[in-house]
């Protein structure tokens, strides 16, 4: 494991009033650098875990350490200014435009306005939204996405060196939800903050986690690994009840397009001569070949009996339906493959621009790979307790 | 507007209601904006307040004062008793705004939220009893004056603005509040930055019902020796001269719609905008 | 404890004119919720449907509580005289907004899903306001009432300066007479019966409610 950046030292909490903790003697490492996904059934402790690390409530038992130092006594309000904090209802203040919602806190740090300024644009950007449009709207003017991205760039105002997230996407319609974890994923690989992102969607989690902590009642740990590792290995009843049907399907989440080579089936752009296309076909080890546009983006598929007549290439074969983005999951492109009659799909790069095929047969042979090395990667670790008493 | 005087009926449904209304009506008319409604309001005080005055006109300029309405309706007793009333109005106010808005803030704090019903019950119950006996009990507590009857008026009038204050306050999101807490403003900065400005328009309802409640006050007041218009229909009653009767009246009640009518502005356009 | 003592004394002294007084009061306060009471439960049935039509109506009504007390009562002497009725209207014009208002917001909070459903169950638009809305709108209603009830009482206690009578006579009386003996006992005997006159009329609400509230939404 990396170094962690916050440990959580056999913390507790006990609500006043209730005689049942809800979380008990946890011990929890926080890596740097990555996201850890804490998932479990509603209750079960997450929101009072990760409200424990800013001490939006104080731990009843337990040390906290934040980069070496013990922050379990320290000014709580300056502590949280070292931390971005976006919850499911967002919180965006009604009465300050976006512009001042996001330069709260570097207020509060005393920046400069000019700086503060340029941060906002910078951060508007960043999520995506024109700052000449959003900087002086008010939060009643934008939609659910559009508020939870301000409420993502608000936390990121003062560049602090942790996020946490508390179902930062719940509240949101599937599709828009989908988007802004492709977002937010895209963002993570520039910013490569240390992230702890509570979520009791498991997919979700799968979809998000570097690590995984499947928490029970009490913020009891069930199972604490990579997404990969606890779909291949779920370590007991619990785990393997949380993760439910489907762990394999769900395994696909893991892994995006532009993780995978595709397949470089030969391509001709549509003014391309008949000539130039039966010599792509030859070499096609499919048997088809794709048409491109001027801008090399895949527009339809073609074989042999295409080429016979001397119809242009644009309008004989068929048409591609499913085209998938390096953002998009295997199970993105699985998805689509059957939705097709090809059970293929083409990968396009950011632009748009054909980079190859994939068919379901990779996802299968993709699959076992990925189980298979986490077996041996299992195998090996579990071995090692043994040579540590051995030596 | 309607916001603004329904404190006269004290007791404890005016406290949803302070706020209600604003919520209710909004729902209940999906066709018509707040703003429409706002506006309507805001034109019929001032159609009220012409048709008072062409009254008041009308009764000054037709008939012919006798010597007495003449002397009741004297001008420089007149601004005399109009500085009065205003300055009786303006006081009491003062100090209501200046007591019930840090009390309210006080009670809503976690460390008095415990106590905060009961503080609120108990004054309740001190709006149950009437104006008039209020006044005059104060007359017998603390003597004949001006001061007495300013104290009369901020104690009756403080209701209104401890409950819009603790409404206010308390109706405020909480995750917005969370969300600020998580940034790292402190308790402090929280007030004021987040919580206060938010609860600033169910606060200013509330200021306007207590001046409106100190306008109609302070027409008591010369009950106990503290002047003001009151005095003038007073007079005028006692003297049998009913036309002075209507103008002292009139006179009062243009004034409260002058001031319900500023008040209703400032709410307008003190409310800090986005919400 | 002296003070108590006489305050008693004056109280059983004058029972006789504290009942009658109270009467005087009581049915300022009866009369006003009858006839504030069906104006303002009209106006918001009829204007139910009519946002503009509502707003004015509100409008109106809340300019009349902005109107001081000692005003509004004054300015009617000059159509009805001395007496009963200058505070009566006043009184009215105060009740009205409670209750309208009341009426207004009772009859739209009506969950839309249970009128849709009556009207598709083939209820006249009418038919769908007695059985459905007026029914669930009541509890709502009645608070208005109550509201206006209690506002009557205590500003009833000035009609005593336009010679209308009430509990209010009591305090007046203890002002002319205040450093004579009973005044401040006079004083104190209108302002606490009036409040128990109050408290009186709250209460019975509370029984009103009881029993004309349907069981289901009690
Ligand atoms: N302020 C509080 N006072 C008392 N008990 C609380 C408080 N907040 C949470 N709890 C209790 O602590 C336990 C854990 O709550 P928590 O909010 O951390 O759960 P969670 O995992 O975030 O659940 P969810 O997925 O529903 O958000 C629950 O049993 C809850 O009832
Ligand atoms: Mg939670």
């Amino acid at each position: 494991m990396t170094d962690a950046l916050i440990h959580l030292e056999n913390v507790s909490k006990t609500y006043p009033g209730t005689s049942v903790p809800a979380v008990a003697e946890l011990d929890l490492r926080i890596p740097k650098g990555d996201v850890l996904v804490l998932v479990g059934p509603s209750g079960c402790g997450k929101s009072t875990t990760l409200r424990l690390i800013n001490r939006m409530i104080e731990p009843t038992g337990g040390r906290i350490i934040f980069d070496g130092e013990d922050v379990t006594e320290v000014n709580a309000d300056n502590l949280r200014r070292r931390m971005g904090y976006v919850i499911q209802q967002i919180g965006l203040f009604p009465h300050r435009t976006i512009a001042e919602n996001i330069s709260t806190v570097p207020n509060l740090l005393g920046w400069k306005s000019d700086r503060i300024s340029s941060r906002i644009d910078e951060l508007l950007d960043m999520v995506g939204m024109d700052p000449s449009i959003y900087r002086n709207r008010y939060p009643k003017e934008l939609s659910g996405g559009q508020a939870q991205r301000v409420g993502v760039a608000r936390a990121l105002s003062a560049d602090p060196e942790v996020m946490l997230m508390d179902e930062p996407f719940g509240a949101i319609d599937p599709i828009t939800r989908d988007r802004l974890q492709n977002e937010f994923l895209r963002l993570q690989e520039e910013l490569q903050k240390t992230i702890v992102f509570v979520t009791h969607d498991i997919d979700e989690a799968i979809k998000m986690g570097d690590r995984i902590a499947i928490l029970r009642q009490q913020s009891q740990i069930a199972q604490y690994d990579t997404p990969e590792a606890i779909l291949a290995q779920p370590a007991n009843d619990f785990v393997s009840d949380f993760l439910g049907k489907g762990a394999i399907i769900k395994g696909l989440n893991l892994k995006r397009m532009s993780d995978i080579e595709p397949d470089r089936i030969p391509a001709v752009r549509q003014d391309a001569s008949p000539d130039e296309a039966r010599r792509a076909l030859d070499e096609s080890s499919d048997g088809r070949i794709l048409v491109l546009d001027e801008q090399d983006r895949p527009l339809r598929w073609i074989d042999r009996s295409a080429v016979e007549g001397d119809q242009p290439l644009a309008n004989s074969g068929y048409e591609v339906t499913a085209v998938v983005e390096p953002d998009d999951t295997l199970r993105d492109s699985l998805e689509l493959m059957l939705q097709s009659t090809a059970s293929s799909a083409c990968c396009i790069d950011d632009d748009g621009r054909y980079r190859g095929v994939v068919r379901i047969e990779d996802l299968t042979r993709f699959l076992a790979a990925m189980q298979q090395a986490e077996r041996e990667r299992r195998a090996e670790s579990d071995y090692e307790p043994e040579q540590v008493t051995l030596s | 507007m309607s916001t603004a005087t329904d404190t006269k009926a004290a007791p404890e449904e005016t406290a949803s209601e302070e706020i209600a209304p604003r919520a209710e009506e909004q729902e209940v008319v999906p066709a018509i904006d707040e703003n429409l409604q706002a506006r309507i309001g805001l034109m019929i005080t001032p159609a009220f307040f012409l048709l008072l005055l062409i009254g008041l006109v009308y009764a000054w300029t037709t008939t012919e004062f006798d010597p007495t309405t003449a002397r009741i309706l004297g001008f420089e007793g007149l601004v005399d008793k109009f500085g009065e009333h205003l300055f009786i109005t303006f006081w009491s106010t003062v100090f209501v705004v200046g007591i019930a808005i840090p009390l309210g803030i006080a009670l809503t704090r976690p460390r008095l939220r415990g106590i905060a019903p009961l503080v609120v019950t108990f004054a309740s119950s001190g709006q149950a009893i009437p104006a008039y006996g209020l006044i005059v009990l104060f007359l017998v507590l603390l003597g004949q004056g001006t001061r007495t009857a300013i104290a009369a008026l901020t104690v009756f009038a403080l209701i209104p603005v401890l409950r819009n204050t603790m409404v206010g306050l308390d109706q405020v999101d909480k995750p917005t509040i969370e969300a600020a807490r998580g940034m790292g403003l402190s308790k402090w900065q929280v007030l004021r930055q987040i919580e206060l400005p938010l609860a600033v328009p169910v606060i200013l309802a509330g200021v306007r019902t207590a001046l409106i409640i100190n306008v109609g006050m302070a027409a008591l007041v010369f009950l106990i020796g503290g002047g003001a218009l009151g005095e003038t229909i007073n007079s005028a009653l006692k003297l049998n001269r009913p036309v002075a009767v209507f103008i002292g009246g009139a006179l009062v009640a243009l004034l409260a719609l002058a001031i319900d009518f500023i008040a209703a502005l400032a709410e307008r356009y003190l409310r800090p905008k986005g919400i | 404890m002296d003070g108590l003592v006489s305050f008693f004394e004056y109280i059983v002294d004058q029972i006789d004119d504290i009942i009658e007084l109270g009467i005087e009061h009581a049915i300022y306060i009866l009369s006003v919720i009858v006839c504030g009471g069906i104006v303002s439960i009209g106006l918001g049935i009829w204007t139910r449907n009519q946002p503009i039509a509502r707003e004015v109506a509100l409008a109106v009504a809340s300019v009349f509580l902005t109107l001081p007390s000692l005003a509004l009562f004054v300015l009617f002497i000059p159509i009805f005289g001395l007496g009963f009725w200058p505070p009566f209207v006043a009184l009215f014009m105060y009740s009205l907004l409670p209750i309208l208002r009341n009426t207004v917001t009772g009859l739209a909070e009506v969950n839309p899903a249970v009128m849709e459903s009556a009207k598709g169950m083939g209820l006249s638009s009418r038919q769908v306001l007695w059985q459905v809305q007026m029914p669930l709108a009541w509890p709502v209603i009645l608070t208005g009432i109550r509201v206006s009830a209690l506002l009557t009482a205590g500003i009833a206690a000035i009609a005593t300066l336009v010679a209308g009578g009430g509990l209010g006579d009591f305090i007046k009386e203890g002002l002319t007479r205040l450093g004579l003996p009973n005044g401040v006992e006079a004083i104190w005997t209108g302002t606490v019966f009036i409040v128990l006159l109050a408290l009186l009329f709250d209460a019975a609400f509370v029984l009103l409610r009881r029993l004309t509230t349907p069981a289901g939404i009690r």
